[in-house]
């Protein structure tokens, strides 16, 4: 055989050659499989674009991927029962108070099916949301003139600010229940925040409190390069 | 191997090179520990939004046959000892007008009592991972952000070492040069051909 002829420096070069040439086949085989089993799962994604909002803009925000289902996006767990459950909702507010469980469930309810858009990509379409609306929650505190934006306070420190624009609007609610079930322990039981005019990451899960502020006070992915606004439809995703 | 050549034509760096690979290689055996939980939660991280890095979320839906108990306490007794779950709830109360939710430690039955179908989820925490995703993300904070900082410092280190501790054509000047540029090329070009922050 002719590389029986070669000395032992070629013939190792020639074996690292094979060894690179069958690893990137394998990589763009690989990649092509993967590529063509994403194009043809997408079917909710390719119905979505052609869906458009009744204010002209495109249901789907532009680089969104829809899903069937919400995805649980980590977090420090709070607690999900609802005997030590508390929401504070306080700040500039003339009258703060706090509600346990069932002062949640006495407050007017609203049920809202809502577009929700993670910053990673994934977006829930009408997905059936049941709670009570941030801004009759204001209401009854009394909001100050001055307040300008509302900080969501959740378990162990997380906080995410939103302004007072999207939190005030019909469809930001605090969430108990999601598509005729309890909220489920990875999407912030017993209650979370849901703005879906934002990134998801705003919709504080595990909620303990609602801060009425005059000057911002950006939150935890705030600080650590996130967009501090957020809006899906003008991809402010990063700072 | 020692160097054949007189001591006087040594360069300094000939002189160094003994005593960069032996902090290379203490540096690099101090740092394998940390490199490992980095890379491993950096890679789950990376991928946050197709799983969850640190909990193995779960769903399950169960069957009740009916009648059930009318007193929630005592549908609870019975969803645990039909399901065979041999822990205590933490809580147990209506979520709604014909569901009772029991909460246990890592996951909850919600049962709707007129039908008797039982929904379950819990999360459950990944060994090992959690542990490095708490690291890697500084969420333990407090000396922490010490060690971290100090392993960045190793890192930066073991990076400057590398650099010079072959001599010759493997070396810097030789294929390691063209090593290092196409590693630094990658950022570089991704920054420019994305259009960068």
């Amino acid at each position: 055989m002719a590389t029986s002829k070669l000395s032992p420096e070629v013939q190792s070069s020639l074996t690292r050659r094979s060894f690179i040439s069958r690893a990137a086949s394998g990589t763009v085989i690989a990649a092509m499989g993967g590529g063509m089993c994403y194009a043809l799962s997408d079917r909710l994604t390719r119905e979505a674009r052609a869906m458009a909002l009744d204010d002209g803009r495109p249901r789907l925000p532009p680089g969104q991927r829809a899903l069937e289902a919400l995805r649980p996006m980590g977090g420090t767990p709070g607690s999900p029962g609802i005997t030590d459950f508390r929401l504070k909702i306080h700040g500039e507010v003339e009258r703060p108070f706090e509600l346990d469980w069932a002062g949640l469930l006495a407050q007017p309810q609203a049920e809202l099916e809502l577009d929700v858009h993670c910053v990673t990509g994934w977006s829930l379409l009408g997905a059936a949301w049941r709670g009570v609306r941030i801004k009759d929650l204001a209401a009854a505190a009394g909001l100050k003139p001055g307040a300008r934006h509302i900080v969501f306070e959740a378990a162990h420190g997380y906080t995410a600010n939103v302004p007072l624009r999207e939190g005030l609007d019909p469809h930001a609610i605090v969430a108990h229940r999601l598509d005729g079930k309890p909220l489920a322990r990875p999407h912030g039981a017993p209650a979370r925040a849901v703005v879906p005019s934002l990134y998801f990451w705003k919709s504080a899960k595990w909620l303990i409190g609602i801060k009425f502020v005059a000057r911002d006070e950006p939150g935890y992915w705030e600080t650590r390069g996130y967009h501090n606004h957020a809006d899906p439809w003008l991809e402010e995703r990063y700072a | 191997m020692p160097d054949p050549r007189p001591t006087h034509r040594r360069t300094l760096m000939t002189r160094l090179r003994p005593w960069l690979r032996a902090l290379h290689r203490d540096l690099g055996y101090l740092a394998v520990g940390l490199t490992v939980v980095y890379a491993l939660s950096g890679i789950a991280v990376n991928h946050i939004a197709d799983w969850d890095p640190n909990f193995d979320n779960f769903e399950a839906r169960h069957q009740l046959a009916l009648p059930l108990p009318a007193d929630d306490q005592a549908l609870a007794d019975h969803l645990l000892r039909e399901l065979a779950v041999a822990d205590t709830p933490t809580e147990v109360y209506r979520s709604d007008t014909n569901e009772v939710s029991i909460l246990l430690e890592n996951r909850s039955f919600h049962v709707d009592t007129q039908t008797g179908a039982v929904l379950e989820d819990g999360q459950r925490p990944r060994f090992l991972l959690r542990v490095a995703n708490w690291l890697h993300l500084n969420r333990g904070k407090k000396a922490w952000t010490y060690v971290a900082d100090g392993y960045a410092g190793f890192l930066l280190i073991l990076a400057a070492t590398g650099l010079v501790m072959l001599p010759g054509r493997k070396g810097l000047i030789g294929r390691g040069g063209v090593m290092v540029a196409l590693g630094v090329a990658v950022p570089v070009l991704y920054v420019t051909l994305s259009g960068g922050p």
